[in-house]
C-alpha cells in the first residue's frame, strides 16, 4: 500500500517481540488477572524473562559497532513531516534493553513473594508489565516522538504504583505529586520536540543530528532545543530543582521503587541525553548547565541523606545524588561515563531497595531505622546481599560502584578541579549514610517492639534469589570498564563507541592523564570513603548512637532534616499563589463571564434546532414543496448568481 | 442567437394550437344553451343508476397479477431484435439470451412458490 | 464487473433458496459468497479496465469503495440472522436477502459507472429495493409510511435526474461520461445553458440522494420508520454509494463545469451541516438522532467533494470507512437496546453503563467516533477533510464545518450522559455473540484506523 519497509534481517523477530512480550502479559494479567490469581505474577516474570532472552539474542548478534532500523510501520505523514514506527538497535538501546528486561525481571520475580499476600496482586504485575513495556518503547524508538510516548507511558504507571495502595490519601497525594511535577519536565520536552520538528522537519534521531550539525557549535537553536529537553530530563531524572517527588514516591510498593525509581525510569533522562549527545555536544553552554545542576543535585541530596531516618526515603536520595553524578558526568561530555554509572547503579540501588524491601517484609512493614537494629544476626542473606550493595555503592574496589564512580571523579579532575572536589565529597557523604543505614539496620540490637521482633524471619527463596543474583552482578560488573592504570581496554566504553563517535569529533578529548595521578586520585576517592565508614563506625557501632525523635532535632540539624524545606518553600511560593488565582478565576471568569456566555450559546443552538425542527412537519406534500422550492431558489441563485455578494464569503479568493 | 430563430415556427405552432383550444372552450361556454336536471348531472354508468360508492376497495390480486403480467410482457422486446439477429449473434448471443430466460424463469419460479399467482 | 456479477448471482441464489427451501442455509452461504466476492474484487486492484462497451469501467476509486460496500453488507447479513426472528421475517427472509443483494449491486454499479444509463439504473436498482425494505415490516404504520415517503420522493428525485440526464444528452449527444467530459473540455469556455440547467438538475437529484439539505426531508421520517436494520443500511451503505457515485460523476465528467454549479454545492453543504447539527440537538428518538447525525455526516462529505480541485478521493474514502464502521457499530448495540427494552428513545439507554459497562464503552467509543474525536478512524475522517478543503482555499467552509461539528459533539454527548449518569431502567441488555463480534470489529477497525491512517491516505 504505502512504502512500508519491513526488514527482513534476522533481528526483526527479537526486536519486536522484546516491547511485545511484556505488552502480552499485560494484555492476559489486564483481562483475566482476577481468575489467574498468583499466576499471574509468573506469567509476567517469564514474559519479561523471554524477552531479556530476545534481548540477549540481540547483544550476540548485533555486529560490533553496527545499529540496525527495524521500521514496523509508516505512523503518519504531516504535510513534509514524517514519523515511523521503528526500532533502532543499537549499542546504546541494548545496554539499556539488558538492564531493564534484565533487572526487571528479577524485580518481577522478587514481587511474587514481596506482594504475596496482597490482594492487589494480579493489578500489580498488570501495571509493572504495562511499565515495562513502555519503558522498552521509550529506549527502543528512533525518535522523539517514540521516546516521548514511553516517557509518558512510564510516567502514567510510575503514578498508577505509586498510588498503588490508593485508600491511603497521602499515597495518592504522593502519586499526584509525582505525575504534577513530572509534567513539568514533559513540557520542557514537547517544546524541545516542536522546536526540531520546526527547525529540522523531523524527529528522527539520525536526522535531527544531521540538522544540528548544518547549524554548527554553539548555535542558539541548538542550545534553546538542548535546555528544553534537559527541562524534561530534570524531571524524569529528579535533579534540581524537579527532584521532590522522588522522595515521596517512596510510597509504593518497594519493588516498584527499586524498578521505577531506582533502576529504570528515572535513567530514562540519562538516556535521553546520551541518546542527542550530537545535540549536546553542540551546545557546550547546555552541558555546562547540565554539570552544574547535576553536581548541585549530588552534594544537596547527598546532604538531606545524612539525616534521614525512613530506610527507603535514605535510599532515595541516595538516588537522588547518583543521578545527580551521573548528570555531572554528561555534563562534562563523558557519555559513556554517565551510562556506565547508569548500569553499575541500576544494579547495586535495585539490590539496595530490595534488600530494604526484605528488610520491611522481616519487619511487617516497619521503615524506621530507628525502630531497626541487629538485623544481621536473624536475616542473614538480606545482610550479606545489603553489605555487597553499600560497599558497592561507597566506592570501595573492587565492587562495581566503585569502577563507574571512579572513571568521573577522573574526568572531573581533568576537567575542573572544584567539581571534582564537590563530587568527591558527595561520594564521601554516600559512604558515610550508607553506613549508617546498613550500621543502623543490622548492627548492635533490635530497638523495636517485642512482638515485631518475634516476627522477624528471612523472606523466601523467590525474593532471596534475586538478591543474591544482584549481588554477584554488583560485584562483578564493575569489570566491564576498568581503569586506564588496570587495563588497556575499557570493553564498556569500547562497546559503546560507534554511538558516541561523532560527538568525540565535535568535542576536544582531554589528555591521557598519567599513571600516577590516576592512582593517587583513585587512593584519594577509596580513603575518603574508608574515612566516612571509620567515622560512621565510631559512631553507630561503637558508640551505639541512634537518631534522635524528629521534635528533639534542632538548628541546622533540624532544617536538613526537614529536607531544607523545600516541599513547604514550593508550596508557599507556586502553589499557594496559583490556588488564588485559581480561586478568583473560578469567581469572575468561569462563574460570571464563561457560565454566562455558554449557557447563552447553548439556549440559543437548541431554539434554533426546535424552530428548524417544525420544517419536519411530516408530510410528503410539504417536503416536496420544500424540495422544489430550494431547487428554484439555488437555480435562480447559481444562474443569475444573486449571491454574488455572498459569494466571496463562501468561496476561496 | 440562431437558435431562437430555429424554435420561432415551433413558437407560433404552440401558440395556434393553445390559442384555438381556449378560444373554442372559452366560446362554446358562452355559446351553448344550458338546461341542467337531475338526470343529467348524475354520473353516467351504462345507463343503469349508480350504486354505492365508487372508490371501494378491491382485491390486492388484481395488482399483483396486472405487474407480474407486465414484466413477463415486456421481457419479449428483447427477443425481437435477438430473434432478428439471431444468425450474426451466433452461439453467444443464444448463451446470453439462455441466461436472460433462465434468469427471468428463476424469478418465474421464485412467485409461483410464493404462491403470488395463487387467487384464494 | 466480476464483482457485481457475482453479488447478482447470489441474489438469484436467494430465489433459488425460496424455490428449494433452503431458506436455513440462505444467511451463512450469502455471508460465505460475499467473503469470497470480497476477495475476488481485490483482484481488479491496479487492474482497470471497461466493460459492456463502455458501461462500466473497474478502477482503483471503485474497487476500494467496492470492497467497503461488500464488507457493510457482510456486516449487516452477520446481524440480519439475529434480528428476522419473527415468524413473519422468517416466512420472507429469502425476500429479503435477495433484495439486499440487489441493493448492492445497485451500489456496486454506481461505483463503477462510465455511462449516464448505468448511473441511473444503479441508482434505481438501489433505491427500489431500499423502498422495498424500508417498508418491508408490513404490519407497523410506521414501517408503511417510511417505505411509502421513500418512495413518493425517491422517485420526484429520480425525475429530476433523468431530466438532468435528457438535458445533458441533448447538448452533448452521448451518455458516455468520458464523451461528456471530452465536451466540456472543449466548451469549458462558453458552456449551453441548457447543459448548465441540466448538471444542475442531476446535482439536485444527487444532493436528494445523499440526503444534504433543503432534499433531507425524507431522511428522518424514513430512518425512523424503517426497520433498524435497514436504516443501518440506509445509512451506511447508500449514503456511501451515493456519495461515490457523486464524487465519480463531478470529478469525471463535470469537473470543468463545477465553477457553475459552486453556489448550489457550497450552500447546500452550509446549510446541511447546519440542519442535520442544529436539529439532532432537539432528538429524543436514537434513530432520529442517527438520521440527523447522517444528514450533518453527509454535509462534511460534501465538503470533501466541494473541493474537489485536490485528490480528495482518499479522504472521502476515510472518511467513509470510519463512519461506516462507527454507525455500523452503534446501530448494532441499538438494535441490542431497542430489542430489550422496546422503545427507541435515548432513554432506553439510560444506566446502560451500570448494567453491561463494556457495550456501555462501545458505544461511546463509537459515539466519539462519529463525533470526530481522536484517536478514532472519524477524527481523521474530518481532519483530512478539513485540511483538504483549507488547502484548497475554501477556509470559510471550514470555519462553519467546525463550528457544526463542536455543535455535533453535544447530542452525541447526550446518549453517553444518558448512559453514565441517568438511573438504570430495569431492562436486561446483553447482545448476541454475533453482535458483540460486529461490535468488536468495528471499534478495532475504527481505532486501528484512527492509530494508523497512513494506511488509507495514500491509497487511492
Amino acid at each position: 500500500m504505502t512504502e512500508t519497509v519491513i526488514q527482513t534481517s534476522n533481528l526483526f523477530m527479537p526486536t519486536i517481540l522484546i516491547p511485545l512480550l511484556p505488552l502480552l502479559g499485560f494484555i492476559i494479567n489486564g483481562l483475566f488477572g482476577k481468575k489467574l490469581g498468583h499466576a499471574s505474577g509468573w506469567i509476567a516474570t517469564t514474559m519479561l524473562l523471554a524477552s531479556f532472552a530476545c534481548s540477549l539474542f540481540l547483544f550476540f548478534n548485533l555486529p560490533a559497532g553496527g545499529s540496525e532500523t527495524v521500521v514496523l510501520s509508516n505512523w503518519f505523514y504531516f504535510k513534509d513531516i514524517f514519523i515511523p514506527f521503528a526500532f533502532l538497535i543499537d549499542p546504546l538501546t541494548i545496554t539499556m534493553l539488558l538492564v531493564v528486561t534484565g533487572i526487571g525481571s528479577l524485580i518481577h520475580l522478587y514481587s511474587i513473594g514481596y506482594m504475596h499476600d496482597d490482594e492487589g496482586f494480579s493489578r500489580f504485575f498488570t501495571y509493572l508489565n504495562l511499565f515495562v513495556f513502555f519503558m522498552l518503547i521509550l529506549v527502543m524508538g528512533n525518535n522523539y516522538l517514540m521516546m516521548f510516548i514511553g516517557w509518558e507511558g512510564v510516567g502514567l504507571c510510575s503514578y498508577l504504583l505509586i498510588g498503588f495502595w490508593f485508600k491511603n490519601q497521602a499515597y495518592n497525594d504522593a502519586a499526584k505529586k509525582a505525575f504534577i511535577m513530572n509534567r513539568i519536565g514533559d513540557l520542557g520536552f514537547l517544546v524541545g520536540m516542536f522546536m526540531m520538528l520546526f527547525h529540522f522537519k523531523t524527529l528522527n534521531y539520525d536526522q535531527v543530528a544531521i540538522g544540528a550539525l548544518n547549524l554548527g557549535i554553539g548555535n542558539i537553536t541548538i542550545v534553546g532545543i538542548t535546555l528544553a529537553l534537559f527541562i524534561g530530563a530534570m524531571g524524569k531524572s529528579a535533579q534540581l530543582p524537579l527532584y521532590t517527588w522522588l522522595p515521596d514516591a517512596m510510597a509504593g510498593p518497594t519493588p516498584v521503587s527499586a524498578l521505577i525509581h531506582a533502576a529504570t525510569m528515572v535513567t530514562a533522562g540519562i538516556y535521553m541525553i546520551a541518546r542527542s549527545n550530537i545535540l549536546y555536544s553542540l551546545a557546550p553552554h547546555t552541558l555546562d548547565v547540565i554539570l552544574i545542576v547535576g553536581t548541585a543535585t549530588s552534594i544537596f541530596a547527598a546532604i538531606i541523606g545524612l539525616l534521614q531516618n525512613d530506610i527507603k526515603k535514605v535510599l532515595a536520595y541516595s538516588t537522588v545524588s547518583q543521578l545527580g553524578l551521573m548528570f555531572a558526568a554528561l555534563g562534562m561530555g563523558a557519555f559513556e561515563s554517565g551510562m556506565f554509572h547508569v548500569v553499575t547503579h541500576a544494579f547495586f540501588k535495585a539490590l539496595l531497595f530490595l534488600g530494604a524491601g526484605s528488610v520491611i517484609h522481616a519487619l511487617s512493614g516497619e521503615q524506621d531505622m530507628r525502630r531497626m537494629g541487629g538485623l544481621g544476626k536473624y536475616i542473614k542473606i538480606t545482610f550479606a546481599t545489603f553489605l555487597i550493595g553499600t560497599v558497592a555503592i561507597s566506592g570501595i574496589p573492587p565492587f562495581a560502584g566503585f569502577f563507574s564512580k571512579d572513571e568521573i571523579l577522573a574526568t572531573a579532575f581533568e576537567h575542573n578541579k572544584i567539581i571534582w572536589g564537590l563530587l568527591s565529597f558527595s561520594s564521601m557523604l554516600t559512604a558515610f549514610y550508607m553506613f549508617r543505614l546498613l550500621y543502623l539496620t543490622f548492627s548492635t540490637s533490635f530497638r523495636g517492639t517485642d512482638e515485631v521482633k518475634h516476627h522477624i524471619h528471612e523472606s523466601p527463596i523467590v525474593m532471596t534469589l534475586p538478591l543474591m543474583i544482584l549481588a554477584v552482578c554488583s560485584i562483578v560488573v564493575g569489570f566491564i570498564g576498568l581503569p586506564p592504570v588496570l587495563s588497556h581496554t575499557h570493553s564498556f566504553k569500547t562497546y559503546l563507541s560507534s554511538v558516541f563517535a561523532q560527538s568525540k569529533t565535535i568535542m576536544p578529548a582531554g589528555h591521557e592523564m598519567s599513571h600516577s595521578m590516576e592512582w593517587i586520585l583513585i587512593g584519594t576517592a577509596v580513603g575518603l570513603a574508608l574515612v566516612s565508614i571509620a567515622f560512621a563506625y565510631n559512631k553507630y557501632v561503637m558508640q551505639k548512637q541512634t537518631p534522635v525523635e524528629d521534635e528533639q532535632l534542632s538548628g541546622l540539624s533540624k532544617v536538613v532534616a526537614n529536607k531544607f524545606y523545600i516541599d513547604e518553600i514550593y508550596n508557599a511560593v507556586f502553589v499557594k499563589p496559583v490556588m488564588l488565582l485559581s480561586d478568583l478565576f473560578l469567581v469572575i471568569i468561569d462563574k460570571l463571564i464563561i457560565d454566562l456566555l455558554v449557557h447563552a450559546v447553548a439556549f440559543i443552538t437548541s431554539q434554533v434546532g426546535r424552530l428548524l425542527r417544525l420544517f419536519q412537519s411530516g408530510h410528503v406534500g410539504f417536503y416536496m414543496f420544500a424540495m422544489v422550492i430550494g431547487m428554484i431558489v439555488l437555480l435562480v441563485a447559481q444562474v443569475f448568481d444573486v449571491l454574488g455578494f455572498f459569494e466571496s464569503l463562501y468561496t476561496h479568493k | 442567437m440562431n437558435v431562437s430563430v430555429d424554435y420561432i415556427a415551433i413558437f407560433i405552432q404552440f401558440l395556434v394550437g393553445f390559442g384555438f383550444v381556449a378560444t373554442t372552450m372559452v366560446a362554446t361556454h358562452y355559446l351553448g344553451p344550458k338546461r341542467k336536471t337531475a338526470d343529467k348531472l348524475a354520473s353516467f354508468e351504462c345507463g343503469i343508476d349508480s350504486q354505492g360508492n365508487a372508490r371501494l376497495p378491491f382485491s390486492i390480486k388484481y395488482f399483483l397479477t396486472a405487474i407480474l403480467f407486465v414484466m413477463f410482457d415486456v421481457e419479449v422486446i428483447f427477443m425481437y431484435p435477438w430473434a432478428v439477429n439471431f444468425k450474426e449473434l451466433g452461439s453467444t448471443g443464444f448463451i446470453e439470451m439462455l441466461l436472460f430466460i433462465g434468469t427471468l424463469l428463476i424469478g418465474f419460479a421464485y412467485i409461483i412458490k410464493r404462491g403470488a399467482l395463487k387467487w384464494e | 464487473m466480476n464483482t457485481l456479477i457475482y453479488t447478482a448471482c447470489l441474489g438469484l441464489f436467494g430465489l433459488l433458496a425460496e424455490i428449494f427451501n433452503l431458506r436455513k442455509y440462505l444467511i451463512p452461504i450469502l455471508v460465505l459468497g460475499l467473503a469470497v466476492i470480497f476477495s475476488l474484487n481485490l483482484q481488479t486492484w491496479n487492474n482497470p479496465q471497461t466493460h459492456f462497451n463502455g458501461m462500466l469501467s473497474d478502477s482503483n476509486f471503485s474497487t476500494a469503495f467496492s470492497g467497503l460496500a461488500l464488507f457493510i453488507m457482510l456486516i449487516i447479513l452477520i446481524l440480519s440472522g439475529d434480528f428476522y426472528t419473527s415468524t413473519d421475517d422468517e416466512k420472507h427472509i429469502s425476500d429479503y436477502m435477495a433484495i439486499l443483494m440487489f441493493t448492492l449491486c445497485g451500489a456496486l454499479m454506481m461505483f463503477s459507472f462510465s455511462n449516464m444509463a448505468m448511473l441511473f439504473l444503479g441508482i434505481e436498482t438501489l433505491s427500489i429495493s431500499l423502498y422495498v425494505m424500508a417498508g418491508s415490516r408490513r404490519f407497523e404504520v410506521k414501517s408503511n409510511e417510511a417505505g411509502f415517503k421513500y418512495f413518493l420522493m425517491g422517485s420526484f428525485a429520480s425525475a429530476f435526474l433523468l431530466f438532468g440526464i435528457a438535458l445533458v444528452f441533448g447538448v452533448t449527444g452521448t451518455f458516455s461520461i468520458d464523451g461528456i467530459g471530452n465536451y466540456m473540455r472543449m466548451h469549458a469556455d462558453k458552456l449551453d445553458p441548457l447543459f448548465i440547467v441540466g448538471m444542475l438538475l442531476m446535482i439536485f437529484a444527487m444532493l436528494f440522494k445523499v440526503s444534504a439539505a433543503p432534499f433531507h426531508f425524507w431522511a428522518p421520517d424514513v430512518y425512523e420508520g424503517a426497520p433498524s436494520l435497514i436504516t443501518a443500511l440506509m445509512s451506511t451503505l447508500v449514503k456511501i454509494a451515493a456519495f461515490a457515485a457523486f464524487y465519480r460523476l463531478l470529478s469525471t465528467c463535470f469537473v470543468f463545469a463545477l465553477g457553475k454549479a459552486e453556489i448550489v454545492l457550497t450552500v447546500s453543504c452550509a446549510a446541511t451541516l447546519l440542519v442535520g447539527n442544529l436539529v439532532a440537538l432537539v432528538q429524543d428518538n436514537f434513530k432520529r438522532l442517527l438520521a440527523y447525525s447522517g444528514i450533518s455526516h453527509a454535509g462534511y462529505m460534501l465538503l470533501a467533494i466541494i473541493s474537489l480541485q485536490g485528490r480528495t478521493d482518499s479522504a472521502l474514502f476515510l472518511y467513509s470507512v470510519g463512519y461506516a464502521v462507527a454507525s455500523l457499530a452503534a446501530f448494532a448495540i441499538a438494535i441490542t437496546v431497542f430489542k430489550a427494552t422496546g422503545t427507541e428513545s435515548i432513554s432506553g439507554f439510560n444506566g446502560l453503563a451500570k448494567k453491561n459497562p463494556l457495550l456501555a464503552a462501545s458505544l461511546t467509543m463509537a459515539m466519539l467516533s462519529l463525533a470526530g474525536i481522536p484517536p478514532f478512524a472519524g477524527f481523521f475522517g474530518k481532519y483530512f477533510i478539513f485540511s483538504e478543503a483549507f488547502r484548497n482555499g475554501w477556509q470559510n467552509m471550514v470555519f462553519v464545518a467546525i463550528i457544526s461539528s463542536i455543535i455535533g459533539v453535544f447530542y452525541y454527548m447526550k446518549v453517553i450522559v444518558a448512559m453514565y449518569s441517568k438511573p438504570a431502567n430495569e431492562f436486561e441488555i446483553k447482545p448476541t455473540f454475533a453482535y458483540q463480534m460486529v461490535i468488536a470489529v468495528c471499534l478495532i477497525i475504527s481505532i486501528v484506523l484512527g492509530l494508523y491512517p497512513g494506511v488509507f491516505t495514500k491509497l487511492l
